[in-house]
C-alpha cells in the first residue's frame, strides 16, 4: 500500500480556516410536499438539525427508517436543497459554492457511499470503469492515464483488495457483495476525499462480511485522513468504530454525545429503546420480551410537542405541548427530553 | 437431541440438492439431515451462499429447475412430500405449513389489497373457512383489520411482513417457513416481529424454521439451531449450548462477527474470506481455507458430523466417535 499523498493540493478551491470544524450543519430543514391539488401537505423529514463533524473524526447517525438519516445525507451529498437552515464546509455556507468548479470540488471532497452494493455499481462495465471516471472528473492532477491507472490500484489496494490490476479487470457480478462494497469505498477514495457519506453501507452484507467494512472504515480514517458520517440503525456497529453518535427520532436529532457515554448511560428514553433492541445473545436467554409495536410517526404538518411522546413510557403533561430542545445533560452529552436528567 | 418419544412433525433425511450448470453439478445442500418437533422453533443459520434458502425451498418442494432434489427424504406428517405430486402438494401448502419469504415487497401482490389476497388465498382451498378469520389474523399480528382493505405500498415495512405471516396463519398450519423475514426490517422493527412470532408460536403452537445470517437474531428465540456452511451442516444443537460453547470455528467465528453493545469493546475481526465456489469445494473439510484452526488434515480429510457433548459438530478437532458412518 502506499503512502497517503500530502494533502497540500488543496483541490476543494476552498481556503481552509483551521478554527471551523471540517462541516457544520445549522438549523438544517428539509420539508418535502406531499398530498396533492387543494391539500397540500408537508412532510417534515429534517427539522431544524445542528451538528458538526470534525477532521478525521467517525461520526454516527443512528435511527429507525423513515427518521430522516439519509434525507440528511442527501442534504449533505448536495442531492436535496435544504428548505432552510445552512451547510457550512470548511466554514464556507454550501449556498455560495455556485459556479460548477466549487461544485464539483465540494462533491470530490463529501463523496457518498451508498446502501446497496448490488444495484450501486454498473452491471455493463468492469470495476475500473467508476474508479477511472471519478478520477477523471475530480483529479486534475492526475494529467496522464498512466498516473490514473496507477492511482486507481493505489486506492483499490487501500480498500483491501488485492492484486488491484486483476480485480480492476473484473465484471461487478464477479465479486461478493463485500468485495461490491470496498469498490464503493474505492470510488469514493478516488476523489481524496475530505468526509465519506456511508448510508448504511453495511446492513445489504452478510453478519460476517460486515466487520471488515467497519474495520475498513476505521483504517481509511488512519491511513487516508478522512472523517466519516456513518449512518445506520445498528447501534452496536455504531459503538464499534464512531467516536460520536447523534440519535436521530422523526426529523429531530433526539440525543448526541460521546459514543461510549451515550450508549452506557443514555438520556433519551428513545435511545434506551433501540438499545433494547439490539440483540446481543451474550446477555440472558429472557432479558425483556416485552413489545414496542410503535413505529416512527410520518411527521406531517406536526404540532408542537415531543415526537416520541407516543411510544414513550414516561412521557409527561409538558411533552405533549412544547417540542424539547437539546440540552445538555453530561459532558459532551445532550438530549432532547423533558424528562430525563442531568449528570449529577 | 431430537427426542425420541415422539415421531417429528418434519423429517429431512439425507437432502441432497443439485443445481445442474451443464458441465458438473453444483450441490448446493449436501446430505442434510434435520427434525422439526411440533411446536418447535429451529433457526438455520450461516452466510449467503451456504445453501440455507435452498433447503427451505427444498423442504417446501418450491425449487424451479436448474436445481433439483437428487437425494433424500422429506417427510412431513409422515408423508414424503419429495414423491407427491403438484395437487397433494397445492393443498398442504398454506393449510398444514406455510412460507414467509424474505421481501414482503416482492411477495406480495401490488395491485391488489391484503383483503383480496387474503381471499385468494382461501379460495385456493376447499377447506372451509369464517368470513371473519382475515380480520382475525390482522389482529393476531398487531394490524388494524382496517388495512384489509389496503394496498401493500400503504403500508410501513414492518406491517407488510406482518401481514405476511398473518396470511400464513390463515390457517393455522402446523409448520411455517421463514426465510429471513426480518432482514428488511431495521432493528426496533426486527426486534418487536421476533417478540410476535414467538409469542403467536406460544398461543398457536406452530412449529417454525427461520433462516437468517444474523446469528445474534435467533439467540433468544429458537430451540434448536442448525449451522450451515457450503451445503452442509457443520454445527447442531440446543440454541444455547451452541451460543455457550461453540464446537465448530465456523460457528465461533459467526459468534465473534457482530460488536457487542454492553461488554469490552475489543477488535474482531470477523471471518475472513468467502464461502466456497460450491461448483470446486476446497478438499477435506470445506471452511478449511477460512479456518483460523486448521491444521494438516484438514484438507485431508473430510469431516463427518461428531457428537461433541450436547451438539454435533464437523470438524476434525473433535474426531472421537463418529456419529454415523457415510460413504461419500
Amino acid at each position: 500500500m502506499t503512502t497517503v499523498d500530502s494533502m497540500d493540493t488543496n483541490q476543494a478551491g476552498v481556503t481552509e480556516s483551521a478554527a471551523a470544524p471540517l462541516l457544520e450543519a445549522r438549523e438544517l430543514t428539509r420539508h418535502f410536499r406531499v398530498g396533492r391539488g387543494f391539500s397540500p401537505q408537508m412532510l417534515h423529514a429534517v427539522d431544524e438539525v445542528n451538528f458538526s463533524i470534525g477532521r478525521q473524526e467517525i461520526v454516527a447517525l443512528a435511527g429507525e427508517s423513515g427518521s430522516g438519516k439519509s434525507t440528511i445525507a442527501r442534504l449533505l451529498a448536495g442531492v436535496y436543497k435544504p428548505t432552510s437552515g445552512e451547510i457550512f464546509y470548511q466554514g464556507r455556507a454550501m449556498s455560495t459554492f455556485r459556479s460548477r468548479k466549487d461544485q464539483l470540488a465540494y462533491r470530490g471532497d463529501v463523496p457518498m457511499v451508498f446502501q446497496d452494493p448490488f444495484s450501486s455499481l454498473n452491471p455493463a462495465f468492469r470495476v475500473k470503469h467508476g474508479v477511472l471516471r471519478s478520477l477523471k472528473l475530480h483529479r486534475r492532477d492526475l494529467t496522464t492515464k498512466a498516473q490514473r491507472f496507477d492511482e486507481a490500484e493505489r486506492v483499490i489496494e487501500a480498500v483491501g483488495l488485492s492484486p488491484a490490476g486483476d480485480v480492476m479487470q473484473r465484471y461487478p457480478y464477479e465479486l461478493s457483495g463485500g468485495q461490491r462494497q470496498r469498490i464503493g469505498f474505492a470510488q469514493a477514495l478516488a476523489h481524496k476525499p475530505k468526509l465519506i457519506l456511508a448510508d448504511e453501507p453495511v446492513s445489504m452484507l452478510d453478519v460476517s462480511i460486515r466487520i471488515g467494512l467497519l474495520n475498513l472504515m476505521a483504517e481509511l480514517r488512519e491511513s487516508q485522513g478522512v472523517s466519516f458520517l456513518y449512518i445506520t440503525h445498528d447501534i452496536a456497529s455504531a459503538r464499534y468504530v464512531a467516536d460520536r453518535l447523534m440519535i436521530m427520532y422523526a426529523g429531530h436529532i433526539v440525543e448526541t454525545g460521546p459514543t461510549e457515554s451515550v450508549l452506557q448511560n443514555p438520556k433519551h428514553p428513545y435511545t434506551d429503546l433501540l438499545l433494547g433492541a439490539v440483540p446481543d445473545p451474550r446477555a440472558p436467554l429472557a432479558a425483556g420480551l416485552e413489545s414496542d409495536t410503535g413505529e416512527p410517526p410520518k411527521v406531517i404538518d406536526p404540532t408542537p410537542g415531543c415526537r416520541f411522546r407516543w411510544r414513550c413510557p414516561l412521557a409527561v403533561d409538558r411533552c405533549h405541548s412544547e417540542t424539547p430542545l437539546l440540552r445538555v445533560l453530561g459532558k459532551n452529552h445532550e438530549a432532547a427530553c423533558h424528562v430525563a436528567e442531568p449528570d449529577s | 437431541m431430537p427426542s425420541l418419544e415422539s415421531r417429528p412433525l418434519l423429517e429431512v433425511r439425507d437432502l441432497t440438492v443439485e443445481y445442474d450448470t451443464g458441465d458438473r453439478p453444483v450441490v448446493a445442500v449436501d446430505h442434510v439431515d434435520l427434525d422439526v418437533h411440533a411446536g418447535e422453533f429451529v433457526g438455520v443459520v450461516g452466510e449467503s451462499g451456504c445453501g440455507k434458502s435452498t433447503l427451505l425451498f427444498a423442504i417446501a418442494q418450491l425449487l424451479s429447475s436448474p436445481a433439483a432434489i437428487t437425494g433424500g427424504s422429506v417427510t412431513f406428517q409422515g408423508q414424503d412430500l419429495v414423491a407427491m405430486n403438484e395437487k397433494k402438494l397445492s393443498a398442504l401448502r398454506w393449510r398444514d405449513f406455510s412460507v414467509v419469504m424474505q421481501s414482503a415487497m416482492n411477495a406480495l401482490n401490488p395491485v391488489k389489497s391484503i383483503g383480496a389476497q387474503f381471499r385468494d388465498t382461501i379460495m385456493a382451498h376447499d377447506e372451509p373457512v369464517a368470513d371473519e378469520r382475515p380480520a382475525e389474523v390482522l389482529r393476531l399480528v398487531g394490524i388494524d383489520p382496517i388495512h384489509l382493505n389496503s394496498y401493500p405500498h400503504q403500508l410501513s415495512g414492518g406491517m407488510r411482513q406482518r401481514a405476511m405471516i398473518a396470511m400464513a396463519l390463515l390457517f393455522t398450519p402446523d409448520l411455517i417457513i421463514m426465510d429471513e423475514p426480518t432482514s428488511a426490517l431495521d432493528v426496533v422493527a426486527q426486534r418487536s416481529l421476533m417478540v410476535q412470532i414467538k409469542e403467536l408460536q406460544k398461543q398457536l403452537g406452530f412449529a417454525v424454521i427461520f433462516v437468517t445470517h444474523d446469528m445474534s437474531l435467533v439467540s433468544h428465540f429458537s430451540d434448536k439451531l442448525v449451522v450451515m456452511y457450503a451445503g452442509q451442516v457443520v454445527e447442531f444443537g440446543d440454541t444455547r449450548a451452541v451460543f455457550d460453547h461453540p464446537e465448530h470455528p465456523y460457528s465461533a467465528g459467526l459468534l465473534d462477527a457482530f460488536p457487542s453493545i454492553r461488554g469490552p469493546k475489543v477488535p474482531l475481526t470477523g471471518i475472513p474470506g468467502s464461502p466456497p465456489n460450491l461448483a470446486d469445494p476446497p478438499p477435506g473439510c470445506r471452511f478449511q481455507p477460512r479456518c483460523p484452526k486448521a491444521f494438516e488434515d484438514c484438507p485431508k480429510i473430510a469431516p463427518e458430523l461428531y457428537q461433541v457433548g450436547a451438539v454435533q459438530a464437523r470438524c476434525l478437532l473433535h474426531v472421537k466417535e463418529p456419529v454415523r458412518e457415510r460413504t461419500s
